[in-house]
């Protein structure tokens, strides 16, 4: 019988954040490679997916309520972090945690009233919340600056070397933090929640309690990953609380695989880079990439992850469970 | 003594139909207590009720001495009272230990785990109980249906209720799987475990229990031990039908 230490003590988190070092190692080294600011921007882009991938992947993926409003969280925050930047001077050190935290309370008012309740109305309220923004920022153009958005904010680091950083630090540390959390009675529970939320509840689980704190969690790295990429863009614009933007996120954790935190890493980073090797192909490039996320979705319905540990488990001989 | 559990005027209709009617019952601690009736007579409405899952029309329960009747069903699990459910609806992509680990999370389980006890291992004991222990580490959705049936008592058990519900513990065992549940309900019982089993299987339930309550058509039709339910006429009509001349 496996020593259940082994399986659930603190030693199988030694384990599992070898590959988070091999991964912090290889974003600490890259700019020794890539030196071109063309690539570090598009290396930036891909931590920022990453956060925004991986904080959706928490709650949906591990509980089954579906967030289509993740673009809420993301440019409201971004737009909250540019106000304050531009208007009562603060900085990104101070933007960041604050556009976070205003995304968290959004996320505990409307998880409050939604995540009660079975059914599809936490999905639809989110959705609804984040058109209701995106809205709200077109009609005010006087304060949000109308299609063309808020340009002039403060840089978050002066060079495409400081942001690539500074991104790559953020989005280990949200990745660590998020793995570990997967991985502990939280994680266990939200898991069980997602599962089967009747008997979850009928083991003594305040299921709603823990979807409100999860959507929160989500909500707090979604702002903080949008404050961030409106001050290295030195601009935030109303696309960033666009639905399409929601749609995007979703797709990558659904392409990298749900419910693992690897797998949104995985299309993240799979997607951002994909979509950008594609640019040559001018018009055509939409429909190849959409064809090829259809296609992993038709082909590989539970993510690419999946296909890949099956594969491993089938080279390494064990039994597929 | 005083109850540990009581049940008063409790009545639900679904639309036009009468689930259940004035439904009453009292239960001291440690009694073994089965409520028979045929399918679609109110017994499963009737746990749903008291954990909390569906809220009555009427009438209330009251669990050590306190109205549940309004309380989620969490917070019912949390004050005692935990249950199985009819139709086995685990946790089948986890495994066998963490589906009994869950409950070890719960408030209650937590404010009774003895200091530097780990979950896994409390969870390993429930799972023991019931004779799991070897398939600790196998995926829920593998597990035959008996052991399905004994995962989630050991479910029910880790958050050591005062009484535990078992709705249809029996249905679709075979002959062994029932004579394995049926010794783990005894010696939960031998160690002064409340519980109340709802069941068809009139011959593995009255074997067991100390007290019948037969349900027809949401309403009680008769209480008592096992031998003067067998003998009451009113649910010997209601379940082998109007005696031919």
């Amino acid at each position: 019988m496996a020593n259940l230490e082994d399986l659930y003590g603190p030693r199988v988190y030694y384990k599992r954040l070898f590959g988070l070092l091999i991964l912090s190692v290889s974003v600490l080294l890259a700019p020794i490679v890539v030196r071109d600011p063309y690539y570090l921007e598009l290396l930036f882009l891909c931590h920022y997916y990453v956060i925004l991938a991986c904080s959706w992947d928490l709650l949906t993926g591990f509980t089954g309520n579906v967030n289509f409003g993740h673009a809420f969280f993301i440019g409201g925050a971004g737009f909250a972090g540019a106000l304050l930047n531009l208007h009562v001077g603060w900085g990104p050190w101070l933007t960041l945690p604050i556009g976070g935290l205003v995304a968290a309370l959004c996320g505990l008012l409307v998880g409050s009233f939604t995540l009660r309740l079975r059914g599809p109305y936490f999905a639809a309220v989110t959705f609804c919340f984040a058109t209701l923004l995106y809205k709200w920022i077109m009609i005010r153009y006087e304060i949000f600056g109308g299609e063309e958005g808020l340009p002039g904010i403060d840089w978050l680091m002066e060079t495409a070397l400081g942001n690539y950083y500074f991104s790559g630090i953020l989005m280990l540390a949200v990745i660590s933090f998020l793995y570990l959390l997967s991985k502990s009675s939280f994680g266990l529970i939200l898991r069980s929640i997602g599962e089967n939320e009747i008997a979850s509840e009928g083991s003594g689980i305040n299921t709603t309690f823990y979807k409100i704190v999860a959507f929160m969690i989500s909500a707090f790295m979604a702002g903080v990953a949008g404050a961030m990429y409106g001050h290295a863009q030195m601009h935030v614009g109303p696309e960033m609380a666009h639905d399409s933007l929601s749609a995007l996120v979703l797709i990558m954790a659904v392409v990298g695989g749900m419910g693992s935190i690897i797998g949104p890493i995985m299309g993240a980073y799979l997607l951002t880079l994909v979509n950008e090797s594609l640019r040559f192909m001018g018009e055509f490039r939409l429909l190849i990439y959409s064809s090829a996320v259809v296609a992993v979705i038709l082909f590989a319905p539970k993510g690419l992850l999946d296909i890949i540990t099956r594969g491993l488990r089938r080279v390494a001989g064990q039994e597929t469970t | 003594m005083d109850p540990i559990l009581e049940i008063k005027g409790l009545s639900k209709a679904f639309g036009g139909l009468k689930a259940l009617i004035d439904f009453a019952l009292t239960v001291h601690q440690g009694e073994l207590i089965g409520i028979i009736g045929p399918n679609g007579a109110g017994k499963t409405t009737i746990f749903n009720m008291i954990t909390g899952f569906i809220q009555p029309d009427s009438g209330d329960v009251w669990f050590k001495g306190e109205k549940i009747t309004q309380l989620k069903p969490f917070q019912i699990v949390n004050l005692g009272m935990s249950r199985t459910f009819q139709l086995v609806d685990l946790f089948r992509e986890m495994t066998v230990l963490e589906n009994v680990m869950v409950p070890c999370f719960s408030h209650r389980a937590k404010n009774h785990r003895h200091r530097g006890k780990k979950p896994w291992s409390v969870a390993m004991e429930f799972l023991n109980q019931m004779g799991l222990g070897h398939r600790h580490n196998e995926l829920t959705k593998n597990l035959a249906f008996g052991e399905l049936r004994l995962l989630d008592i050991a479910r029910a058990m880790a958050t050591e209720p005062d009484i535990l519900l078992l709705d249809e513990p029996f249905s679709g065992l075979d002959v062994e799987d029932a004579a394995v549940l049926s010794a783990a309900i005894r010696r939960m019982h031998e160690k002064g475990q409340t519980m109340i089993i709802i069941e068809h299987r009139l011959r593995d339930l009255l074997r067991l229990v100390e007290r019948v309550v037969a349900i027809v058509f949401g309403e009680k039709i008769a209480e008592g031990t096992p031998e003067e339910i067998l003998k009451e006429e009113k649910v010997v009509i209601a379940y082998f039908g109007e005696r031919r001349e």
